[in-house]
């Protein structure tokens, strides 16, 4: 180490431990890596120090939300109801589109045939709509065989008899093909109605399209819903690491001061970002999990009352991972915007 | 074997006077000098373009063979990792220890955490606080606070450093203390700029001077700092 100075004996006690300080390629050259640091570490140390700076970022920010969680409870739980909202709309919503598929396999139409018809004629018009396209399977039944069933299935034996004359028409029911694109169902029925002594054609898919219309529309109205919301986290996250860069400025500055990249001061607050998203995500499963149990019962009764044995599907697998790691990407999303706004203005 | 070069360097804030103004001056490597001058006479603004917390509104500075002027704001960290900067309120971290105060610049270059460890005790070994590591620089005293900062302004190794009145809240004897480290630290190689107005102490070590009035800089005539450092060790230490 044959630096200026270092050759001329000086007494202190201390000039063995300020020798060890000498700048890393000392004087002589004039090189442009004196006093390198990171220059003299090979590529394979900075990239294993690089991913340890990252797992020792990710589990210090860690500990620091777990060590004092009540500073940041509030934030959680706002990103767990954000969360909550749109993840039991859409639960709801999934239950009613697998219900509604059920419902796909019976949609058949009902023909009305003008009251007083001829039970020939009705033979000959159910023979007619048998030969249309579409249509497997045709069931004429006459006025008097209406009003027999209606008779043992309604209950209302009694007032029936007191009717003078039968007020049912004959009918014809007409199943089409099973998976017959909703427009050719249309069709068959409009060739149906334009038959002779057809009165009345009912498809029975009408209420089924409405159901599916509002479907399509609940879904949109969740997917602005969840879009508004994911902003509303956003910017509760941001807001949430704004407040923590203000209290951290001295940090900063000094970390900037002794040559911290903007990356490396950023890093911490982007893990914190995407914690509060995964603490945040997982606190949504615990309210989205008590939301299905409170709600599933009652739900099952209902059902039961219908004479059907569906019962609430709670979210799926795939969904509430779906959720979680949208969650985790709405908070980091959130502390990189406060980071880009606030951090780069700190400077030493 | 220049370490620090200022050609014609002029630094104006908003629309107003210059606050520094057709600066030029080199620092040879190895070189130890005094930077001096009235409050508001420029000294902390000169330090500050050395390590671009400011760029000149003209001229050119050069630091170990890099032109600063020219350098794109990425890699301006990497230069400040080569220059150790000591401030008059040290500013140090009280959130953490002694340890982790030195150890900050280590840790954002990327060392190793026992290749850390053993750089962060030679670094306070140097500053004589070596088994305080464990403390809070809070209950240091002045001093002390004040040789936490050197060490974690020279646990990099850089080739300059820096100090902006790093004596300005200290006693004269501790002053004396303070400075006569920095010297140390010449000894073995590194450049050293001391911005300070404690003109008493800089007559008693003499050394090269550079005053600064108004923004303008009157660079001494005393040059020659081999025949300065001896006769400062001679006096204290002979």
């Amino acid at each position: 180490m044959a630096k200026p100075g270092a050759s001329r004996n000086t007494p202190t006690a201390k000039k063995s431990a300020i020798a060890k300080m000498a700048p890393a390629t000392g004087s002589k050259g004039g090189k442009n890596n004196a006093g390198a640091s990171i220059q003299n570490m090979g590529f394979r140390d900075q990239v294993s120090s690089y991913a340890a700076h990252h797992q020792l970022v990710a589990v210090e920010t860690l500990m620091r939300l777990w060590a004092n969680p009540m500073s940041s409870v509030l934030t959680w739980l706002v990103i767990a109801i954000a969360l909550t909202l749109p993840g039991a709309l859409w639960i709801s919503l999934d239950n009613l589109s697998q219900l509604s598929g059920r419902f796909q396999a019976s949609g058949s139409i009902t023909v009305y045939l003008v009251p007083g018809t001829a039970i020939k004629d009705g033979q000959t018009t159910q023979k007619t709509i048998a030969g249309l396209s579409h249509v497997v399977y045709t069931r004429f039944i006459d006025a008097d065989t209406a009003l027999e069933e209606f008779r043992t299935t309604s209950g209302l034996k009694d007032a029936l008899d007191l009717l003078p004359s039968n007020p049912l028409p004959p009918v014809i029911v007409v199943e089409p093909q099973l998976g017959t694109p909703q427009a050719q169902v249309l069709a068959l029925g409009k060739s149906i109605e334009r038959l002779p002594f057809v009165d009345v054609v009912e498809l029975d898919t009408a209420w089924l399209e409405r159901l599916l219309a509002l479907l399509a529309l609940s879904e949109r109205i969740i997917w602005v819903m969840g879009a508004l919301l994911a902003l509303a986290i956003v910017l509760v996250v941001g807001n949430t690491i704004r407040l923590s860069i203000a209290a951290r400025v001295d940090e900063i500055r000094v970390v900037k001061l002794v040559g911290g990249t903007n990356a490396w001061v950023r890093r911490p607050f982007l893990y914190t970002g995407l914690w509060f998203g995964m603490v945040g995500g997982l606190m949504a499963w615990v309210l989205l999990a008590i939301c299905w149990l409170l709600v599933s019962g009652p739900v099952e009764d209902l059902a039961q009352l219908y004479g059907s044995t569906f019962s609430l599907a709670p979210l799926s697998a795939s969904a509430a991972l779906f959720l979680l790691f949208s969650a985790m990407f709405l908070g980091w999303l959130g502390a990189w915007w406060s980071v880009h706004r606030h951090l780069d203005q700190i400077e030493p | 074997m220049t370490m620090v070069r200022f050609e014609r360097v002029s630094k104006r804030y908003g629309a107003g006077k210059d606050a520094l103004s057709n600066i030029n001056f080199e620092l040879a490597r190895g070189e130890f000098a005094f930077l001096t001058g009235h409050s508001g006479a420029g000294k902390s603004t000169l330090l500050k373009l050395m390590m671009l917390m400011e760029r000149p509104t003209r001229g050119k500075i050069i630091v170990d063979d890099q032109d600063l002027t020219t350098m794109r704001p990425g890699q301006v960290p990497y230069h400040r990792r080569k220059v150790g900067v000591v401030f008059q309120n040290h500013q140090l971290l009280f959130d953490r220890t002694v340890f982790e105060n030195v150890a900050l610049p280590l840790q954002i270059a990327g060392y190793t955490p026992a290749e850390a460890a053993r750089r962060v005790r030679a670094a306070l070994d140097s500053v004589g606080l070596l088994g305080m590591e464990g403390r809070n620089p809070i209950e240091l005293s002045g001093g002390e606070q004040q040789r936490v900062g050197i060490a974690r302004a020279v646990v990099n190794k850089p080739a300059l450093l820096l100090a902006d009145e790093p004596t300005g809240n200290l006693d004269p004897e501790l002053s004396e203390e303070i400075m006569n480290l920095f010297l140390r630290f010449q000894q073995v190689g590194v450049t050293v700029l001391i911005a300070t107005h404690d003109i008493a102490l800089i007559e008693r070590m003499g050394h090269r001077r550079l005053i600064l009035d108004h923004g303008e800089l009157h660079c001494s005539e005393r040059q020659s700092r081999k025949s300065d450092s001896s006769d400062l060790l001679g006096d204290d230490h002979g």
